[in-house]
């Protein structure tokens, strides 16, 4: 079934890193829609829960660099 | 500390940790090599003070080329790699620390920007005190709250506020934050209470500031709507919980002002436009200068001054800020659009009737002729009964009271309860028509009564006597409307209705005035009671355009009366083809054609009601004047804001570019002042936070 969960990053430090954060979420397999907003830190995902984790998520953030919260 | 905490600080604190340490072996190594000559060792340093700086940059670089995204962070690797590679370690080493210190102080700047509305948030409670028992919580959530001692008494019980159910009773101190939206319940009220207050005394005052913006506390008697995240200033509330966790006013607001600012206004979608083509346009001329030059920093420097940083973050900075600091002011605005074009407004037309005045009409006084006061309005009464007019709640109001002045010893009458069953003196009409904007025609115990203005009467073809005539003007020069009530084709009696004027309006719309915004108003009142009022208010006229459409619709006086909705509509587009850009300020409901319609429509107390809002490009909270001339020249500030943030941003790239290829600007310093054109636009925009 299809789930949406949200983040917030707070530490983004260019327009560029948000993109390739929403890029990076939406290679991921079992992702289905990604927004990530450079200026308010919000970043929402829509996925396959069957697929995908919120953990999966929440580390493919942290692996390019930035910290997510919940939002 | 030991080993743990230290770990945690170096976590939280990576970035600036990083950063410092590649700032230190950046002057060490330059000055191993300045001062002592040691070339060696300073170029070693200065290696070192690259890779510890830039291994995190290089890190989330690797991430951008695997995503096949082009982004500054590979750009800077790139830079520092091929400047260590013909020996440049200086360059390499100020290239990697200058971008390190400046996405670091833009990731601080702009955490301050993403968390000045979760600040908000934090105003609501993370518990609340319920009163749970088991004959509670087998209640419908609809039932109503009596509030006469048949409340049953459960326990007041401590639990997380997300988890109170609607139509769960909540207990809020003295002092203390609301954890729910709900409606006070006032258990002192009504029999066997020792306190035995009247209906509709308060029982606390509120600071709805967090929701509102308005600084003073509001009071609050039973029935009346509280918000969560608001504070309970003076007496224990008792709240019946009308939505609790994400299903809160404040709530709704805050993702409301999120979208808003997620919003692209127009500058910001050129720019995306413009960036689309601007980036590979620099690449090219970075390769083409390599091909033509060989030199592999004059390319790479291109690349890197050539991002279009302070232009793509500017105009968001600005924008975000402007929303973030009106929604904590108490107005919503719908996106940056609105706010862009609300920056151009230089005339703004007011409602009469609930925005310039308080929308409490009261009969001020019922002149019967040949038939009793009373009868007047008792005819008027019962002909309205069913109208949702504000006159009709005034006129039924007023009929209660005097049918109850002899008897009422603090009967709880609400408006819910229905008239005609408390008070048999009013009869219902047995027929019953609105004419939108003219009154109603009903049928009552056989008569035929006709309750309206002139309009109404003019239309059915009843005269009006002179004497009438003359009551009516008399009333009308005060400021007051004239109710006319006919019974079987004569007139029988007027009855004046007054509305107050808000404190706040001449005030604001001299504040307007004074910045520079021409103000006019609409009103669907006739002509002497709108002169009445706009004389009050202030308004003193448009000034002279030239424009034939305007100066028709508008006359010199600076108010138009008796329009109908889709009148006001008309006058709008009127000033709108005389070349103003307007701004429309009334409630969400009756103006929504002319809120549409105006460049800016501003909806006035919208905090409860989401159609106004959804009707309107900026919504106050509060029905708070005085955030009109605010918001008005936040809109002002913003447009301007952006506008520097883009001149800047252009004159930064295009002198950057110019030194570049004059050879004038190296890497490391075309580095410093790319990040400090970044930091600058940045920094003017959250200007705005503080407006």
């Amino acid at each position: 079934m299809s789930d949406t969960t949200q983040f917030r990053v707070l530490d983004f430090d260019c327009p560029s890193c948000a993109s390739t954060v929403e890029r990076a979420l939406s290679n991921l397999e079992g992702v289905r829609h990604v927004e990530v907003h450079y200026t308010t830190g919000r970043v929402e995902v829509e996925y396959d829960d069957s697929v995908a984790t919120p953990d999966e998520l929440e580390q493919t953030i942290e692996i390019q660099g930035y910290t997510p919260q919940p939002a | 500390m030991n080993g743990h905490s230290i770990t945690q600080y170096y976590r939280t604190h990576r970035k600036a940790i990083v950063t410092a340490t590649s700032g230190l072996l950046y002057v060490g190594g330059w000055s191993l090599g300045h001062f002592l000559g040691l070339d060696t060792a300073s170029a070693a340093v200065l290696v070192a003070a690259a890779v510890v700086g830039g291994y995190d940059i290089a890190r989330t670089a690797y991430h951008e080329v695997t995503n096949r995204t082009l982004g500054i962070k590979t750009l800077v690797t790139l830079a520092a790699v091929g400047a260590i590679v013909i020996g440049e370690y200086w360059e390499a080493a100020a290239v990697v620390f200058l971008f390190s210190l400046g996405s670091y102080l833009e990731g601080r700047t702009m955490r301050k920007t993403r968390t000045a509305l979760q600040e908000l948030l934090e105003m609501t409670p993370d518990t609340a005190t319920v009163r749970r028992d088991a004959k509670s919580e087998a209640r419908s959530a609809s039932e109503q709250p009596s509030g006469e001692g048949t409340e049953p008494r459960g326990e007041f019980v401590e639990v997380p506020a997300r988890d109170v159910e609607e139509g769960e009773l909540v207990l809020v101190k003295p002092g203390g934050k609301i954890p729910v939206d709900g409606t006070v319940v006032d258990g002192e009220r009504g029999e066997g209470s020792e306190t035995q207050r009247a209906t509709g005394d308060p029982v606390s005052a509120v600071n709805q500031a967090p929701v509102t913006g308005e600084s003073a506390p509001v009071p609050k008697a039973d029935g009346d709507e509280v918000y969560a995240g608001t504070i309970n200033r003076e007496g224990a509330l008792e709240i019946r919980t009308t939505g609790s966790g994400s299903d809160t006013t404040l709530e709704r607001i805050i993702r409301r002002v999120e979208a808003a600012q997620e919003a692209q206004s127009p500058t910001e979608s050129f720019i995306d436009r413009f960036a689309r083509y601007y980036t590979p346009a620099i690449i090219a001329l970075a390769v083409g200068a390599f091909a033509v030059t060989g030199n592999a920093i004059l390319s790479l420097t291109l690349l890197v001054i050539g991002c279009p940083g302070a232009l793509v973050i500017g105009p968001p900075v600005s924008i975000v800020s402007a929303i973030g600091n009106a929604a904590r002011s108490g107005v919503l605005m719908k996106g940056g659009e609105h706010l862009e074009r609300a920056g151009k407004i230089d005339l703004v037309a007011f409602d009469k009737t609930g925005t310039l005045t308080k929308g409490e009409t009261t009969v001020a006084d019922v002149e019967g002729f040949d038939v009793a006061d009373d009868t007047v309005l008792e005819l008027a009464a019962s002909a309205e009964t069913k109208s949702e007019h504000h006159l009709a709640d005034a006129i039924l109001e007023a009929a209660r009271d005097r049918s109850t002045a002899a008897t009422d010893g603090g009967v709880a009458v609400t408006r819910s309860d229905g008239v005609s069953a408390d008070h048999p003196s009013v009869p219902e009409p047995d027929e019953f028509d609105v004419v939108a904007g003219k009154g109603v025609v009903a049928h009552v115990d056989g008569h035929e009564v006709v309750v309206g203005n002139s309009a109404l009467l003019a239309d059915r073809g009843i005269d009006i006597p002179s004497h009438v005539a003359e009551y009516v003007r008399d009333r009308e020069e005060r400021g007051e409307t004239a109710v006319r009530v006919v019974r079987d084709g004569v007139v029988v009696g007027v009855i004046a209705v007054r509305d107050e004027l808000r404190a706040a309006a001449p005030g604001v719309v001299a504040a307007l005035r004074n910045a520079g915004i021409e103000t006019v108003m609409l009103t669907g009142d006739n002509e002497r009671a709108a002169a009445a009022v706009a004389g009050e208010t202030g308004f003193t006229g448009l000034r002279e355009r030239g424009g034939e459409a305007a100066t028709q619709a508008v006359g010199i006086d600076g108010y138009r009366a008796g329009l109908l909705p889709e009148d006001k509509q008309t006058a709008i587009e009127a000033y709108q083809a005389d070349g103003h850009v307007v701004a429309m300020v009334g409630d969400g409901i009756n103006d929504a054609p002319s809120l549409a319609t105006a460049d800016v429509g501003i909806a006035m107390g919208a905090a409860g009601t989401d159609t106004a809002i959804e009707t309107a490009d900026m919504a106050l909270m509060a029905d708070d004047l005085e955030r009109i001339p605010y918001a008005v020249k936040l809109s002002k500030a913003t447009r301007w804001n952006v506008l520097e943030n883009v001149g800047l941003a252009v004159v930064t790239v295009t002198v950057l570019l110019a030194g570049v290829l004059t050879s004038y600007v190296t890497l490391a310093t075309g580095m410093l002042v790319h990040e400090a054109s970044v930091l600058a636009v940045i920094l003017n925009g959250m200007r705005l936070l503080r407006h």
